[in-house]
């Protein structure tokens, strides 16, 4: 059996490129993905701590949440950076400024 | 016995003679060229009314007429006059010598041009002098002495442009000033003590001096009670009061100064009546003294006759030997009266007026006349100066024997009148000297010896101005008929020989070696009748000693036989300076108080203004610190402040950088931090 | 409307009359000033004739007993329930007053006498002259405390610009240097004015009053009220009247001036005109001594006894270091003014001495100074405006070249080195004895002052006949050639100014019973306050 460790750490992992890509990148998809990452990191976390809650498996249950609202979140997101090249051009996020306050 | 006026018309003589000459001095000022007349004129008035008050008073009756002047408190003051043997005495004497000056005066200041001046301050001086001689309270007879000292004042800087004569009367005035606050405080004394100044209820027959005693260290009177020792003080501010007015040591220095006024002033005020005025005042609250201001007393009159005859011997000028001389005679008055013999002392003081008054009016006749020829040869000497002088006994013949006959009174030689008065003080201080035995003695030596160098320095004078050579001619180079001197005209010449004939002892005196038959001395004497060999002794061998140095001083002075002097010696300059009074009082006392002034003065602009000025400035210092904090601080709070929230603004505005990523970031610091802190805590 | 509100507002009303007239007609303020001054003269002496002396109206503390009296009521507020507010405009004169009514009447007439030489802005100088004049007397004979408070400070604005403006060359600093001074002791003063209002009840109406006459009777100081003395109350440590009355003492010892508070004195009388020089001089130091009589001894009178000694001692220490800061002046009219702060200290003397005679004395010497102070700062105007300088050693030999101007300076001098014959001598005089007789019928100063005040009579001579002999006597001598054509001796005017003021400085010296009758009931009267 897998211990607990090797999930924590690979998502541990995951969330760090995640969020890596996501200072980085200067491409929105490449930030988009960095996202990706970081959610799919977490789920790996409920997944893995799912299995000391047997009777009502509340991790299962969140890891699926994540994911739908994971879905949702990207379709939006890319709606989001297509809407943005259109009006800029780019989907490089630090070209634009209309979100400085 | 009883007078033939009433006392209403005693009243109105004394207030007449005291007024004539007041009148007289406000007429002069405005009539002026009436003004020898109006002086004359009024003390013509006053002497003819002095005659009558005199023998209608003198050994009769006591006259005191009074009303009330000031009404405060307790103290009530009156105007008055008393009238008693001395006051009439006085009254007669100061008005006879105040004529003689006038007339005299007339002639000696003809040419001045301001003389009206003169004499309406001459008028002045006598009513004052006048006043004085009759006031019948303290506080009146201190009024009056300082208007007296302002009198003469005025007289001695009669010659205003003149540097010497108004340094003269300004240290006149302050020296006397001196005595008068002393005199002053005298006053009050006597006035917190006794609630009267009147002359008559303190220390006549009944006065109340006699029912006021010491016991137990107080000195209690009917109406108040003071410690013992204010009754030597107030002995003693009358003493110094008297010494003021009388230049007696340590306040004598300003007579010889006074010199400065013109001669007839210097006779009048400061050899006959106003320097007695001190003697007088001794002679009017004597009751009051105790044995040990009697004392000083006669120390003061000893040191004093004997300092001013030392020093009488060497000067060179001719008013200045006559000034030193009117020192020493003075002294031998107050010497009197310390020991205790007013009536020596009363007699002293008359026979002295006349025959110094005549010694300063012919030595101001040969002044006047070596003045003419001065101005007649346009020739530049000190008319003053003996050392010009010299034989001029053959020139001014009249001057020469009326001088000669007031040198022999003055040295108490018989026949004159100084020979009965002067032998009266000197067997008074022989028995006083007697009862008491021991230093005392060395009263009687001295007064001795001073009698013998009075003898010796006015003939000193005599023989250097009248006998010998006459210098000045060859001083200036001119022959002695180109000077065209002689004998002054009458007005000067008249009263020198009525006054020549006053210093006889005649006068004053049925048996002029008898001092018993005296009228003068024998109306105030109190003492008993004393048959001692003193009597006869003293003049003897006074006069015997006094004959001798005369004949000294004319082989000195005239023969040149006997050289006595060595002028660089340390006695000869210490009588010669004056025994260096002047330097003593015009250096260093001067100085001290000037400097004491400049102090004060610093004092005031650096320590009081300083302070005023040092709480100005902390004020504003303080002010300038607070609007220091007012700005930086309290300001700099509400500004610091803002500025804090408007930097905070910058830089909260940077993180909206609008740049996602940076917001990523700052979530991740944000997250960091406080996962951290969580960590830590 | 009684004499005294006339006396007080005829100058007021032609003040106002002063600032409506055209500026053409500038010429006339003068002569309307005088007029003012000479009616306010004829009244003042038509007072003083019929002044009714006499132990039935002594004044002092009784009200009644006070003559021309004026009595309106003021101000009445009601403040619930802390009673009415009661201030009166209540006159009245006693023997203490009369005289120095009198006096400043006189001195005011010689002061518009001597504007003759202001040149400048005649309008503003005579609105604020005759503002000065109505203040003036309304000081004297205000008897409410509240009256007497406001004329007080309204002397010192006139005043204030009065130097400033038409004064010499240091005008600023010696006009803020008094205003600040004075104003340092009154604002104080102001504070023992409303404890006194809080602790004086008015024995008729019930309510607090400023009424200073009724503050003098201690039965009607309210129980365990601030100056009743038996409520003992503490202020620093100190009985709370004993505090007031210091208060009072120094706000008063400022004006005399006293040692050592006189430094405003001389640079005030030397940066001043003329004319105000001799108003400060004549009348203002005069308000001095009487508030301390009136106010700070009348109202205190247990304090007065307890620091009569303190009196005495700065009263002596006036009267000698003013002789000797006076010896050390090159200054002419620097030297008047500190001889000034000597013979004041005769007052402070007298006073201290609390005996008839000291008070007395002191009160002749309130009105002697105010003769001869005015006298001398008037001789040294006259030299001033013909040559503007006053250094003493510029001088020399004026006698012969100014002969009736050195007469007036003889007089003036010799007047106030206290000659007999004239006031100072009475005046002095009588100061020295009350203060030495005070040992041994009250013991409240000792004898040794007097003795001490004897000497400053002694610096007088000094350094007054040193002036004289430096400057008048001698050979004519000058700093400039052409100042022997400027001086010239005294015109009509000058002569008309000094006569009076020497003839009454005579007459009160040969005849003193003419001031002694009028104020010595009413010193009798305040002397039994301190039995």
């Amino acid at each position: 059996m897998i211990p607990l460790q090797h999930f924590l750490l690979i998502g541990a992992i995951l969330f760090s490129l995640g969020l890596f890509a996501i200072i980085t990148r200067k491409n929105a998809i490449q930030i988009l993905m960095g996202i990706e990452l970081m959610l799919n990191a977490s789920i790996l976390n409920m997944v893995a701590f799912g299995k000391y809650d047997k009777i009502d498996n509340t991790g299962q249950i969140f890891g699926l949440f994540i994911i739908i609202l994971a879905a949702a979140a990207v379709a939006v997101a890319l709606v989001i950076i297509m809407n943005l090249y259109k009006r800029a051009q780019t989907i490089d996020p630090n070209q634009t400024k209309s979100l400085r306050g | 016995m009883e007078s033939v006026f009433t006392n209403y018309e005693l009243l109105c003589l004394a207030v007449t003679a005291i007024t004539a000459p007041f009148l007289s001095f406000i007429f002069s000022l405005i009539f002026k060229k009436l003004a020898a007349t109006f002086g004359i004129v009024s003390i013509t008035v006053s002497l003819v009314f002095s005659a009558v008050l005199f023998f209608s008073v003198w050994q009769k009756q006591t006259f005191h007429f009074a009303f009330s002047w000031i009404k405060l408190g307790n103290v009530n003051i009156n105007i008055g006059i008393l009238l008693n043997n001395l006051s009439v005495l006085m009254l007669v004497l100061v008005s006879f010598i105040a004529l003689l000056v006038h007339i005299y005066s007339v002639e000696y200041i003809r040419k001045e041009a301001l003389k009206y001046r003169y004499f309406s301050y001459l008028s002045l001086f006598c009513f004052a002098m006048l006043c004085v001689v009759i006031a019948d309270n303290l506080f009146l007879l201190y009024a009056f002495w300082e208007l007296v000292g302002f009198a003469s004042y005025l007289l001695i800087g009669f010659w205003f442009t003149k540097k010497k004569a108004v340094h003269a009367n300004k240290k006149a005035f302050i020296m006397n000033r001196v005595g008068d606050v002393g005199f002053l405080i005298g006053l009050m004394i006597l006035l917190s003590q006794f609630h009267t100044l009147d002359i008559e209820t303190l220390f006549g027959a009944k006065g109340i001096i006699n029912s006021s005693f010491v016991q137990n260290g107080l000195w209690v009177t009917p109406f108040a009670t003071m410690p013992d020792y204010w009754l030597s003080i107030a002995g003693f501010c009358f003493l110094i009061g008297a010494c003021g007015k009388s230049a007696q040591f340590p306040l004598h220095s300003w007579l010889p100064d006074a010199m400065q006024g013109p001669t007839a002033v210097s006779s009048l005020i400061h050899a006959a009546t106003m320097v007695a005025a001190g003697v007088f005042l001794l002679l009017r609250v004597s009751p009051l003294f105790n044995d040990l201001v009697l004392t000083t007393m006669a120390s003061i009159g000893l040191l004093t006759a004997f300092m001013a005859a030392t020093i009488a011997l060497t000067q060179n000028d001719i008013k200045k030997v006559l000034a030193f001389s009117t020192i020493s005679q003075l002294g031998f008055m107050v010497l009197a009266v310390g020991v205790k013999d007013n009536a020596a002392a009363i007699f002293h003081l008359s026979t002295h007026a006349f025959f110094k008054c005549l010694l300063f009016l012919a030595a101001g006749m040969v002044i006047h006349q070596l003045h003419h020829v001065k101005e007649h040869t346009q020739s530049k000497f000190d008319e003053q100066d003996m050392r010009n002088m010299g034989g001029l006994s053959k020139l001014l013949p009249v001057t020469t024997v009326v001088f000669i006959i007031a040198a022999l009174a003055l040295s108490g030689l018989p026949f004159t009148s100084g020979y009965l008065s002067k032998d009266a003080i000197l067997i008074s201080v022989f028995e006083w000297a007697g009862e008491r035995g021991g230093i005392y003695w060395l009263f009687p030596i001295v007064i001795s010896i001073t009698s013998w160098l009075t003898a010796f320095y006015i003939f000193r004078v005599i023989f250097k101005t009248f006998f010998g050579e006459f210098k000045l001619p060859s001083l200036i180079n001119r022959k002695l008929e180109d000077l065209h001197l002689h004998d002054a005209n009458l007005w000067m010449k008249i009263p020198a020989v009525v006054l020549a004939v006053f210093c006889f002892g005649f006068f004053f005196a049925v048996n002029p070696f008898n001092l018993e038959s005296s009228w003068l001395h024998h109306a105030f004497n109190v003492k008993p009748h004393s048959e001692s060999l003193l009597h006869l002794f003293v003049p003897i061998y006074i006069n015997v000693l006094s004959l001798i140095l005369i004949v000294s001083a004319y082989l000195i002075y005239v023969k040149n036989k006997v050289v006595f002097t060595n002028h660089k010696s340390w006695y000869y300059q210490f009588s010669y300076q004056q025994w260096y009074f002047n330097v003593l009082y015009d250096k260093k006392l001067v100085k001290l108080i000037l400097w004491k002034a400049k102090i004060s003065f610093w004092f005031d602009t650096q320590i009081i203004d300083g302070a005023v000025h040092l709480s100005a400035k902390a004020t504003l210092v303080f002010s300038k610190i607070i609007d220091w904090i007012d700005r930086h601080i309290i300001d700099g709070f509400v500004n610091g402040l803002a500025g804090l929230v408007s930097r905070m603004n910058v830089w909260f505005r940077s993180m909206q950088s609008g740049k996602l990523q940076h917001y990523f970031v700052w979530m991740l610091l944000i997250f960091l931090s406080f996962m951290i802190y969580k960590v830590i805590i | 409307m009684g004499l005294l509100s006339v006396l007080i507002f005829l100058p007021l009303a032609f003040g106002a009359v002063i600032l409506m007239l055209p500026k053409s007609l500038n010429k006339w303020y003068k002569y309307i000033s005088l007029a003012v001054c000479v009616a306010q003269l004829a009244i003042a002496s038509y007072m003083y004739c019929h002044f009714k002396t006499g132990d039935a109206f002594a004044g002092v503390n009784q009200l009644s007993q006070y003559q021309w009296l004026e009595n309106l009521k003021w101000i009445r507020l009601d403040v619930g329930q802390f009673g009415t507010l009661q201030i009166d405009y209540l006159l009245g004169v006693d023997g203490f007053s009369i005289g120095l009514i009198w006096l400043s009447a006189l001195v005011m007439l010689v002061a518009t006498l001597s504007s003759w030489e202001i040149k400048t802005n005649l309008k503003g100088y005579f609105a604020l002259f005759l503002l000065l004049n109505a203040s003036v007397v309304g000081v004297f004979c205000s008897l409410d405390l509240f009256l007497f408070y406001i004329f007080y400070e309204l002397m010192l604005l006139p005043l204030y610009f009065l130097i400033g403006m038409w004064g010499g060359v240091r005008r600023e600093y010696a006009s803020i240097k008094f205003f600040l001074y004075t104003l340092f002791g009154s604002v104080f003063m102001l504070l023992v004015i409303a404890g006194l209002y809080l602790s004086v009840i008015d024995p008729n109406t019930g309510n607090h009053t400023f009424n200073m006459v009724y503050a003098m009777n201690p039965a009607n100081y309210a129980e365990g009220s601030i100056f009743n003395s038996l409520s003992n109350i503490q202020i620093f440590g100190f009985p709370a009247r004993t505090v007031g009355f210091l208060v009072v003492f120094v706000a008063f010892a400022i004006k005399v001036p006293v040692f050592p508070f006189h430094t405003w004195l001389p640079d005030a009388h030397v940066e001043a005109p003329t004319p105000i020089s001799l108003i400060l001089a004549g009348i203002l130091l005069k308000v001095g001594g009487y508030g301390i009589i009136r106010i700070a001894c009348g109202i205190f009178p247990e304090a007065a006894i307890s620091l009569s000694f303190w009196m005495g001692l700065l009263g002596i220490i006036s009267i000698i270091y003013g002789a000797m800061c006076a010896l050390a002046q090159r200054d002419l009219k620097r030297l008047v003014a500190y001889s000034s702060v000597s013979h004041m200290g005769f007052v402070l003397l007298g006073i201290a001495s609390l005996t008839s005679e000291g008070l007395n004395g002191a009160m002749m010497q309130m009105i002697s100074h105010g003769f001869l102070s005015v006298m001398l700062f008037f001789i040294v105007g006259v030299i001033y405006t013909r040559v503007h300088d006053r250094d003493i050693y510029n001088f020399r030999g004026l006698a012969n070249h100014m002969p009736v101007f050195t007469g007036f300076v003889m007089i003036a001098f010799f007047a106030s080195l206290g000659l007999p014959g004239f006031s100072a001598f009475i005046a002095e005089a009588f100061t020295l004895i009350g203060a030495f007789s005070s040992e041994t019928l009250n013991g409240f100063i000792p004898r040794w002052m007097a003795m001490v005040g004897a000497l400053g009579i002694l610096l007088g001579a000094g350094y007054l006949l040193w002036t004289l002999q430096r400057m008048f006597f001698g050979k004519l001598r000058l700093k400039k050639e052409e100042w022997k054509l400027a001086l010239t001796d005294v015109n009509a005017r000058e002569v008309i100014v000094m006569v009076p003021l020497a003839a009454m400085a005579l007459v009160l010296g040969v005849m003193p019973s003419i001031a002694f009758d009028v104020m010595s009931s009413s010193v009798n009267q305040f002397l039994l306050m301190f039995k």
